[in-house]
């Protein structure tokens, strides 16, 4: 019995921080229509820049705010420099674009940052709460993660749905042509939705940091993990990716807990394929017949 | 995904370290003697003034902590001797790349170096999953695979890989050690088991089992690659296993030991050689603050095997001689660590190697020669080789020893076995050995 609340807790932290990485693969979606593949190394980036700052002797939460600030700019540059050059022509090439950022970006960590493996501090604790003599595997950090993803997800919800900004984000991804006739200045919107969603990508590299080990390439587990979540949730939707990213968590952590952690990775495949093949818009999909 | 992360690899092995080691220093007898006549260009790899040696390490990735110093230290004792004047006034070239634990990437690295770079001979490739992958293309080509940098039973298998040899203790006899010694001192222990998803946790465990078999309850194993091991470290909980045995790499163990801490999870620890270095787990858990973690405490009171003395024992004459190869040597970067050392003691038996093969070596000749006088080389491991015509089986010997802070203090005497259920284990009657004053082997050449 507790073995199996210890497994359900360690999938539902694990699915907040696949949420954590699939919200930001949703925002970039649906302000610019584009898959991001460079998300993971870019939230890579900035984790590192926290470490920095904290190994320089600043509070964890300077770090945050720095990290999440430089984000920003990384998103907006390589949306200005990088992608707006192939933006209008075929989809496909913006995707290849990010494909070729993931690996460069990730190269230059290494060589700014090294290559080693290095612990990453949390604001709070990592022993597990107890109850009684025994304890349970959920730490202050796992309520921390927690709550910052579901803050995360009210806020997007909120962004789009309440705010002219969000509105127009999602209207110069829909239809450019349109969306300027109406007024919009699309370039700035693509700009802010890069910009914004390196911001959550950024804070989901921190979360997935925190009280782990980091190094160049740790995003990299998560990255497949984050795509099949934000895909079982639609890509569309923030309260999908959250939805999505909880099943997942809990499939995987059962999965190792109770089969095996070698299947761990196919099953997550596994779902992927199920899900485009009986869902293919995603379970919370709701715009399958919208495509500009 | 994959094809993204292949083309990251690639990416790396761009960065790849390629060391050959400047030739300085003149003349002076660095070979083992004998000899007469010219120098030749006797075998691929072998010129008048070389010698070409190849090796793949994990320099970067999951594997790279702790591992990737193994060649620095490699490369300062091949300089050491290179100063010293080489083997037979050869000058050793030392050429080792990046394979990031990568099976795939091993085998491309491996054929960079026997076609591209023309290595005369491999030494100490580290890894179980990633050398098993040029186990074949190494032997068929004919390149000698010398102590190879994993305890797995495959490197020990003269009749389908005879170029290929094992150098430390196999982890099925490390696993006999280890079970003996619970079978002995935790006879009522409730026996977990946490491996590495391959060879190296099934040979650990099939050496557990001929001592413990009915007093384990639990077998968890992790993926490398896959972090979250909080599932597996909460069945090992919910087992009730107080004791819990890690065949894990370092980068592990502290996952293993973090996911415990989150689970208020605190069994006797008992881990394999490998995965076992208190300073280098210390600096893995070095970020955590407050009170949460405080450095190397985590391993304290776990215990482990040895099988070459470590860096904490100061007064022991190999250590003193692998501080002044590390202290002289120009590359060397941060401290004198157990990893360097080992890559020392492997860069020595191959020097010893390289001086049994003789003043014009061949590669068939290297194989002959350590199958020949490979049994009976000196050095500071605990316990000979078993090496013959028939055994390309590494180091027979280890003790246990209890982890306390930063150094360790030791629990058995040497012990000695062999694999197979019916060897027993015994006390080892070798004597402490002391390095040569010159600090460079000195073995005759076989006929």
């Amino acid at each position: 019995m507790l073995q199996f609340v210890n497994v359900t807790l360690n999938g539902l932290v694990q699915g907040m921080i696949f949420a954590a990485f699939a919200l930001a693969l949703v925002l970039i979606w649906r302000s610019t229509r584009i898959v991001n593949f460079a998300q993971g190394s870019m939230a890579a980036a900035t984790t590192f820049i926290a470490l920095a700052i904290i190994q320089a002797g600043q509070s964890y939460w300077v770090a945050l705010v720095v990290a999440l600030l430089s984000g920003f700019l990384i998103g907006a540059v390589i949306e200005r420099v990088v992608i707006r050059p192939v933006e209008g022509g075929p989809e496909l090439n913006a995707v290849i674009v990010t494909l070729g950022l993931f690996v460069a970006i990730q190269a230059l960590i290494a060589i700014v940052f090294g290559s080693s493996f290095q612990s990453f501090t949390t604001p709070f604790g990592l022993r597990g709460f107890t109850f009684g003599d025994t304890t349970i595997l959920l730490t202050p950090n796992s309520l921390y993660v927690i709550g910052a993803v579901l803050v995360t997800m009210l806020a997007l919800i909120a962004l789009f749905r309440f705010t002219r900004v969000g509105l127009a984000m999602r209207a110069s991804a829909f239809g450019q042509e349109v969306a300027r006739l109406l007024g919009v200045r699309v370039g700035r919107m693509l700009t802010l939705g890069w910009g914004l969603a390196a911001v959550v990508g950024s804070l989901s590299g921190l979360l997935i940091a925190g009280g782990g080990l980091v190094y160049p390439a740790y995003m990299d587990v998560i990255i497949v993990s984050g795509f099949v979540a934000a895909v079982l949730g639609g890509l569309d939707s923030p309260i999908g990716a959250v939805v999505g990213g909880l099943l997942l968590g809990l499939v995987l952590s059962y999965v190792a807990g109770y089969l095996s952690p070698a299947l761990v990775n196919m099953s997550a495949l596994a779902i992927l394929v199920v899900v485009l093949l009986v869902r293919p818009g995603g379970l919370f999909s709701s715009s399958t017949a919208r495509r500009a | 995904m994959t094809r993204s992360s292949r083309r990251l690899t690639r990416l790396l092995a761009a960065a790849t370290v390629t060391s050959a080691l400047a030739a300085c220093g003149g003349g002076g007898d660095g070979g083992g003697g004998g000899g007469g006549g010219e120098n030749e260009a006797s075998d691929i790899g072998v010129t008048a003034d070389t010698i070409r040696i190849g090796s793949h390490y994990p320099l970067t990735g999951v594997a790279a902590p702790g591992y990737s110093e193994i060649p620095t230290g490699a490369q300062c004792y091949f300089e050491f001797v290179n100063d010293a004047g080489g083997v037979y006034d050869r000058q050793i070239e030392f050429i080792y790349r990046d394979d990031a634990y990568n099976p795939t990437q091993t085998v491309q690295v491996v054929n960079e170096l026997v076609l591209q770079d023309e290595i005369f001979a491999m030494m100490g490739g580290l890894g179980t999953p990633t050398h098993r992958a040029v186990l074949d293309f190494l032997n068929g080509e004919g390149v000698p695979d010398l102590f190879v940098a994993s305890g797995s039973l495959l490197w020990d298998n003269p009749e389908e890989y005879p170029y290929t040899f094992g150098w430390q203790p196999d982890y099925e006899i490390e696993g006999k050690f280890i079970g003996n010694y619970i079978a002995e001192n935790f006879p009522d222990a409730r026996v977990g088991l946490f491996l590495q998803d391959d060879d190296f946790g099934e040979d650990g465990r099939a050496g557990l089992e001929g001592y413990i078999e009915d007093q384990i309850v639990a077998v968890e194993t992790y993926v490398p690659g896959n972090t979250d091991v909080g599932p597996q470290i909460a069945a090992l909980q919910a087992a009730g296993a107080d004791l819990v045995v890690s065949f894990s790499v370092p980068s592990y163990t502290a996952l293993g030991q973090l996911a415990a801490l989150r689970l208020g999870y605190q069994p006797q620890w008992f881990y394999s050689n490998v995965g076992s270095d208190p300073t280098l787990v210390g600096s893995l858990l070095a970020n955590f603050s407050e009170g949460a973690v405080s450095d190397a405490s985590l391993l304290d009171g776990a215990i482990t095997t040895e099988y070459i003395p470590t860096v904490d024992q100061t007064d022991n004459p190999w250590v003193q001689l692998w501080q002044r190869v590390w202290d002289e040597c120009s590359t060397a970067e941060g401290e004198l660590t157990n990893f360097r050392i080992y890559g020392m003691n492997q860069a020595y038996t191959t020097v010893q190697a390289l001086q049994a093969a003789g003043q014009n070596p061949t590669r068939d000749g290297l194989v002959a020669a350590v199958e020949q006088a490979g049994g009976d080389f000196q050095g500071s491991w605990y316990a000979p080789f078993r090496y013959s015509a028939d055994r390309h089986a590494g180091i027979s010997g280890m003790q246990v020893s209890r982890i306390t802070g930063n150094t360790s203090e030791e629990l058995t005497p040497v012990l000695i076995t062999d694999n197979g259920e019916d060897v027993d284990i015994e006390e080892s009657d070798n004597e402490p050995t002391t390095p040569p004053e010159d600090g460079i082997p000195d073995v005759e050449p076989v006929e």
